[in-house]
């Protein structure tokens, strides 16, 4: 048992230690961190508003272009896109356009006279004025309203105020036209009203949850199993692999029983992954915690799947089981060939069991109760994927769930029954590669 | 514990694969405080052996006692084995690996981190405690390998060539070491192809070829039993008297002596008696003990 616990402790400070290892359990929430932080953070940080002069011989147009323009305006309509956009239909358009508000840079618009300039003259006097940077750029409204606009700025590529401008125009030009045909706005407005659709899905207990949030959610659960399986199953792979080439193997056993250690090292490089996704798991709860105290971003978050302590336990559950099957025959491969390129030949199988269990996860999103759901989150390999997705869109009846964890489990022994003879002859195999009738024959016969 | 105290007795085992038989029906015994070498052509079963004794695998038939008890989980704690092909962890730190091996035979890290420093100081590797196995070279690899055998003190230790790759300093080092380890009544058994170092390290040898015992005892005694049959002269003249004296079967020409192999019933001194009265000068005439080379030779060449 000492030995045991000692290849455990060596096992996971071997991967633990490593540069990759830290730099791969920092990256995932600094990701997180960027794809949903940073753009709020980003936001948030206002931007000089934009000095503009409009020329607008007419007087027509420039009122209800500077209207537009309007703080109020701009983040009224930003907030109609973000729920356009957004899965999330609970967004009250008013409440965002508040938080948003505050956020959006604005205009300022610049006092020019006209009185007596030809447009030549109009022209180089504000290029010159933004030369000096008086103002910051200018728009030049036509005379009648098919003409061309002329918008010059210096700070062209700042599309953000390009789009506001583009917009506020063409919805300007837009409320003219209807004016000129006697078509009130707010007729338009009604005649033009999308129907509202809101997908919810009810959950066995008859309660509303919103699906789209969920789709998202379960589809991240799969993914993140799913790649944390390839990469422990990988670490498994270079490690034997490496005991072999280097032929440490032949020292170890004559150390400990090829038992041990083959247990120690699989619960060993398993413990550093549930490290790792420990790690995720918290700092996603510490992202979602920390979104929530963001006041503008809160709403948004409202309608995001509830995921219970239980469900994460259960996810770490599956983990590890699928870890143990999956390493086990990483373990197995490892013992059979010769070098790591070897190796990642002979891994191709596994994980392409794997990608097939990820791709099930869409139709157990699709529809987890499902008799293919079913199948595919009690079979072994596959459930370790697929339960925790299906647990996630719609936890199935607990026997089930106890069903799939037994049944995994006596693969899991299965597995590292045959795996632990494959190895202990295997190891000590130099020089070749052995062939798939030499390895069942160290099956039997061991 | 006596010089005769026997540490490792091997009793007639077997162990083959699939038709192959490795070694066949092989017994010797390994006494405290001398070192054994173990000796043959490669092929001959030497490692197939040492592997049944340190516990990686088990023989088919027979069985393997280490101090007076079957060899089992325990006994591998007081095995010392360092094998032939070996190597290191690439991209561990030197200590963290001696650590993990002492750690596998039950040695407490506190007194494994004292050894370490010793034997790290003593190979002069100290300033290398902390580096990977990747920046050390191939001499210093193999020290740390040796002090990975021998962390946890143990009675019985198993070198499969040790020297192999080593610098001739390096070698007398270990050589060195080798000999306290004795006089600390410990048991070695060192196998090697190198036959000018197993007579010059040895007290009792083993020769196997083909799984087979061909021969064994104190080396003393395997070189007696070969016998005073051979005679090295420095001799002018009397050319024919050598090659027709009856006794001599061949004469090897060396530089400036001539090796000269005589029957077994042959009188070595007669042949002096007839050189003098035949009025050469005899400026040598000596008595050659085979070299363990010359028996390795003559029993492996003569099986084959």
């Amino acid at each position: 048992m000492r030995k045991f616990l000692a290849v455990v402790k060596h096992e996971y400070r071997k991967v633990v230690l490593r540069w990759s290892f830290l730099i791969g359990t920092l990256l995932f929430p600094l990701l997180g961190l960027g794809f949903a932080v940073v753009p709020a953070l980003i936001f948030s940080i206002k931007g000089e508003p934009t000095r503009i002069v409009i020329v607008d011989r007419e007087g027509k147009l420039g009122p209800r272009i500077r209207s537009n323009l309007s703080p109020e305006k701009i983040a009224q309509k930003q907030a109609e896109a973000l729920k356009k956009s957004s899965f999330e239909p609970t967004v009250d358009p008013k409440q965002s356009a508040d938080s948003l508000k505050n956020l959006t840079e604005g205009f300022v618009f610049m006092p020019f006279d006209l009185n007596g300039k030809s447009d030549e003259q109009i022209r180089t006097e504000l290029n010159s004025m933004a030369a000096e940077k008086k103002i910051d750029a200018y728009l030049i409204v036509p005379d009648d309203l098919g003409g061309k606009f002329e918008f010059l700025s210096r700070k062209a590529g700042d599309f953000v105020a390009s789009g506001m401008l583009e917009d506020a125009v063409n919805d300007a030009v837009r409320s003219e036209r209807l004016t000129e045909a006697n078509i009130s706005e707010n007729t338009l407005k009604q005649i033009n009203k999308k129907a509202d659709i809101e997908t919810k899905a009810i959950d066995e207990h008859g309660r509303e949850k919103n699906s789209d949030a969920l789709l998202a959610a379960s589809f991240v659960i799969g993914l993140m199993i799913y790649i944390s399986l390839t990469i422990y199953g990988q670490v498994i792979l270079g490690a034997v692999v490496e005991e072999k080439e280097t032929r440490i193997a032949e020292i170890l056993f004559s150390s400990a029983r090829p038992f041990e250690l083959m247990l120690g090292k699989l619960v060993g490089v398993g413990l550093a992954g549930l490290t790792q996704l420990g790690i995720w798991v918290t700092s996603l709860a510490l992202l979602v915690g920390f979104l929530m105290l963001q006041t503008d971003i809160a709403p948004l978050l409202a309608g995001a799947p509830h995921i219970t302590p239980l469900m994460v336990g259960y996810f770490l559950l599956f983990f590890l089981l699928g870890y143990f099957l999956f390493a086990s025959i990483f373990a197995l491969i490892g013992s059979m060939v010769t070098t790591v390129q070897e190796g990642g030949q002979f891994a191709f199988p596994p994980i392409m069991v794997m990608l097939i269990g990820f791709y099930f996860s869409f139709a157990v999103i699709r529809d987890p109760s499902s008799p293919l759901s079913f199948w595919v989150s009690i079979a072994p390999f596959w459930a370790p994927i697929t339960m925790p997705v299906r647990i996630l869109a719609e936890t199935p009846p607990f026997w089930q769930i106890a069903l799939s964890i037994s049944i995994n489990t006596i693969a899991i022994c299965g597995m590292v029954w045959l795996c632990a003879r494959v190895y202990r002859v295997g190891m000590l195999m130099y020089g070749k590669r052995a062939t798939l009738p030499e390895v069942w024959k160290w099956i039997r016969e061991a | 514990m006596g010089e005769d105290d026997v540490t490792l007795r091997v009793d007639s085992i077997s162990k083959s694969f699939g038709d192959f038989s490795a070694v066949d029906d092989l017994s010797f015994n390994v006494r405290a405080g001398r070192i054994f070498g173990f000796l043959g052509p490669n092929g001959a079963g030497k490692t197939t052996t040492i592997r049944m004794i340190v516990g990686i695998t088990i023989p088919d038939s027979g069985e393997i006692e280490l101090f007076g008890k079957r060899i089992n989980g325990t006994a591998q704690d007081h095995i010392g084995y360092l094998p032939e092909e070996r190597g290191l962890y690439k991209k561990t730190k030197v200590v963290d690996q001696l650590r993990y091996f002492a750690a596998l035979k039950n040695v407490p890290q506190k007194e494994a981190d004292r050894r370490i420093d010793r034997w790290m100081d003593r190979m002069e590797l100290s300033e290398w405690k902390n580096k990977k196995t990747t920046d050390l070279s191939k001499g210093m690899q193999q020290k740390i390998q040796f002090i990975a055998t021998v962390l946890h003190d143990p009675d019985l230790l198993i070198l499969d060539e040790p020297f192999s790759g080593l610098d001739p300093v390096n070698v007398e080092f270990m050589i060195d070491v080798l000999a306290e380890f004795r006089q600390s009544h410990k048991t070695v058994i060192f196998s090697t192809h190198l036959m000018e170092t197993a007579e010059r390290l040895c007290h009792d040898i083993l020769l196997v070829n083909k799984g087979k015992k061909v021969l064994a005892g104190s080396l003393r005694e395997v070189k007696e039993s070969y016998g005073r049959n051979r005679v090295a002269i420095r001799v002018d003249g009397a050319h024919d008297l050598l090659n027709n004296f009856s006794g001599v079967e061949s004469i090897e020409e060396k530089a400036d002596e001539k090796i000269l192999s005589m029957r077994s019933d042959a009188d070595p001194q007669e042949l002096l008696r007839s050189l003098v009265s035949s009025g050469a000068t005899v400026t040598k005439f000596a008595y050659v003990e085979p070299t363990l080379n010359d028996i390795f030779i003559e029993q492996i060449g003569g099986a084959k």
